[in-house]
């Protein structure tokens, strides 16, 4: 198996992956592959799935069926050997808040068998690494969430694992700290570390090398965020803004617009709206029916129209 | 195939927690302070003991025998009389809760007394404080004896059925002798099933438990290292009180100190256990506390014999309290201490301890391994 695993180009294989809590199915007949080296994402609402998937990638929750290989390693056969191979940092809980940076460090590195002298050189490089600069006696409750965030990353780190599993690594810290934060996991994946990640971030999303789109345990679809975007929108997408003022006038010409041939549902983006054209011919007779103030531009598709239309069909799909 | 049990990891766990405990205040007061409030406020405060019992007295008979019956009570220590003119005054004072007793000794009390006859005298109780009525009585009762052979010479006659009290063990009933080997009981209570099922419980509600079983560690390791720092501390609680009994109370330690030993293990062992039990079944701090208390501390301040004699509870909880380990313990570490009892005379106890242990631990291990195992 080792022989085979040298030569896979996929470092985590899940096939017909089945999860269930009592009556809950968490996660429902999925299957997937992340290459070796990949920025792999699963975005998803709460509840989609997306942390139990990767508590059982992690040895930490046996499935109810389905096979899952990770780093060449089978589940079912050695749990133990995934757990050394790989690296987890968790949504909930990071680092103990009452030891220091140097303490929550040396205790994960004598829980994974790694001798004082490794820790010293590996620390060093990681502090490089991340660009850690803060005192490492003190205590992680008085460190900002962006640079718990760096140290949980490198406690996970520690002993070198082939596959890192981040799962939501950057909720609640600033966006300042999130940039910081995927600057780190796209040099890990240039290092050759195969980066897992979940978010519920579209722009987090939109870094990853290929994404897996979850929603009730399932995975609506899975491509590069290119591909995602190509796949669901085939015909051209516009965003309109319309003029200031009054509502009643502006939920009328929605309306209005909504009526005519070729138009797709307007979608609400903050100010703007968001809709797809059968073809692109149709722009000029939309824009004359709008008012002169009216600003129609083509846009490219962003994941959250990805996400939006994937789940749309979904649940249209399912009620029909 | 699991990687081997590694002392290391144990010992790294058990470092993190020496931090936790040494970083939470709650925790740190509760281990260092907490044994000492305790054997301060039932070693020194609560005082089972009477002295200077306020009597009030009508002597309406003031005869040279009821002078002498008076003498008795005084000079015992327990009593301090205070003489009035009338029965009804001695009454008032009851009520005006100044005396907690009244003795009236009637006309011709030193009359019927030099006939040969029964000297009958009046004694009045406040019973509302029941706690105190049982202890009054028994001095009454010594004082009287006391009091009949001195004011009769010889007993007249030897009397067909005589009573001659000696209490063995404690001599002078002194209740601190009773109450503070039990205290160690409370001690570990707190220490181990209060502080452990908060602190297990703390790596679950947290989350942190799942990313420590995201690393090779084994689940034994966890426990061992997460109980070791407390069993420390338990140990040493156990020392201090020990010392405090020993030098501060004069309290004899009549037995061996390896059957205490022993002893001491297993309830601390079966404490922990229940704690860890607690702490996998609720998995919140908060919830942990209060099934810890519920469940554990109370059960040993009020059930198991420390203030509250198991033998004078309704017959249910007298049985039921035999589910309790701090009742067996209760047992050990005073008919240890007074009795210099063994284990052959602590048999009963001990199997019974023994018996509570091996329940509670492998109920404790097999439930925390179900809950962590994948």
């Amino acid at each position: 198996m080792a022989a085979d695993y040298a030569e896979s180009i996929n470092s985590v294989e899940v096939r017909n992956l089945t999860v269930k809590f009592g009556e809950f199915t968490a996660v429902d007949d999925v299957s997937f592959s992340v290459r070796r080296g990949e920025i792999f994402g699963f975005l998803g609402a709460n509840g989609a799935g997306k942390t139990t998937t990767i508590r059982v990638l992690c040895g930490l929750l046996i499935p109810d069926q389905g096979e899952v290989q990770v780093a060449g390693v089978d589940l079912k056969a050695d749990a133990e050997a995934i757990k050394r191979k790989v690296g987890y940092m968790s949504q909930r809980f990071t680092l103990y808040d009452d030891l220091t940076v140097r303490e929550n460090l040396a205790f994960a590195a004598a829980l994974r068998k790694i001798s004082p002298e490794q820790l010293r050189l590996r620390t060093e490089e990681l502090f490089g690494f991340t660009g850690f600069d803060r005192s490492v006696n003190s205590l992680v409750r008085d460190l900002p969430g962006g640079i718990k965030q760096q140290v949980s990353l490198i406690a996970a780190l520690l002993h070198q694992p082939e596959i890192v599993f981040l799962d939501e690594p950057t909720s609640g810290v600033t966006p300042a700290a999130r940039l910081r934060f995927w600057e780190l996991i796209r040099s890990l994946s240039k290092n050759g570390k195969t980066v897992f990640v979940t978010t519920h971030y579209m722009d987090e999303a939109d870094q990853c090398d290929r994404i897996a789109l979850m929603r009730a345990g399932r995975i609506s679809a899975l491509d590069t965020p290119e591909g995602l975007k190509q796949s669901s929108f085939p015909e051209p997408i516009y965003e309109l803004e319309l003029p200031e003022g009054d509502h009643q006038a502006q939920a009328a010409q929605v309306a209005m617009l909504q009526k005519v041939n070729g138009v797709g549902r307007l979608q609400p983006h903050g100010m703007r709206f968001h809709f797809t054209l059968t073809h692109s011919g149709l722009e000029e007779g939309v824009r004359d029916l709008l008012p002169e103030t009216a600003v129609l531009r083509r846009i490219k598709p962003s994941l959250e129209d990805v996400f939006i239309r994937v789940v749309e069909a979904r649940e249209g799909g399912g009620e029909a | 195939m699991t990687s081997p049990f590694r002392i290391r990891r144990v010992a790294s766990i058990a470092r993190k927690e020496v931090f936790h405990i040494l970083r939470d205040p709650f925790t740190l007061a509760m281990a260092l302070l907490l044994p000492a409030i305790l054997v301060a406020i039932f070693g020194l405060a609560i005082e089972f003991n009477m002295r200077d019992v306020s009597v009030a007295v009508y002597d309406a008979d003031r005869s040279p025998e009821s002078r002498g019956l008076l003498r008795a009570f005084s000079s015992s220590g327990y009593f301090r009389l205070k003489g009035f003119a009338a029965a009804s005054e001695t009454l008032r004072e009851l009520d005006g809760d100044r005396a907690k007793a009244a003795l009236i000794i009637p006309p011709r009390f030193g009359h019927e007394l030099g006939a040969g006859r029964e000297g009958l005298t009046q004694v009045l109780v406040d019973g509302a404080d029941n706690s105190t009525v049982g202890v009054i009585l028994g001095y009454l009762r010594g004082v009287q004896a006391v009091a009949a052979s001195e004011l009769l010479g010889k007993p007249p006659q030897p009397a067909a059925i005589q009573f001659r009290t000696r209490f063995l063990f404690n001599p002078e009933l002194n209740s601190r002798w009773f109450v503070v080997p039990g205290l160690i009981a409370v001690v570990v209570a707190i220490l181990s099933i209060l502080l452990t099922a908060m602190t297990v419980a703390r790596e679950w509600e947290t989350g942190s438990m799942e990313l420590l079983l995201s690393t090779p560690v084994h689940p034994i390791e966890i426990i061992l290292g997460k109980l070791a720092p407390y069993i420390v501390l338990d140990l040493a609680a156990v020392v201090f009180v020990y010392l405090i009994a020993r030098a501060g109370f004069e309290i004899p330690f009549r037995g061996s100190h390896f059957v205490f030993l022993i002893g001491t293990l297993l309830f601390i062992s079966t404490y922990l256990a229940q704690g860890l039990l607690i702490s996998v079944v609720t998995r919140k701090q908060q919830l942990a506390m209060q099934f810890a208390i519920v469940s554990g501390l109370l059960p040993t301040l009020l059930l198991s014999g420390f203030i509250f004699p198991i033998t004078s509870m309704p017959v249910f909880f007298q049985y039921f309290t035999s589910i309790l380990p701090a009742k067996w313990f209760m047992m050990i570490s005073r008919d240890v201490f007074l009795k210099g009892a063994g284990f052959s005379e602590l048999a009963v106890p001990f199997l019974a301890l023994i018996f509570l242990n091996l329940f509670l631990v492998s109920v404790a291990t097999r439930r925390f391994k179900k809950d962590v195992e994948p």
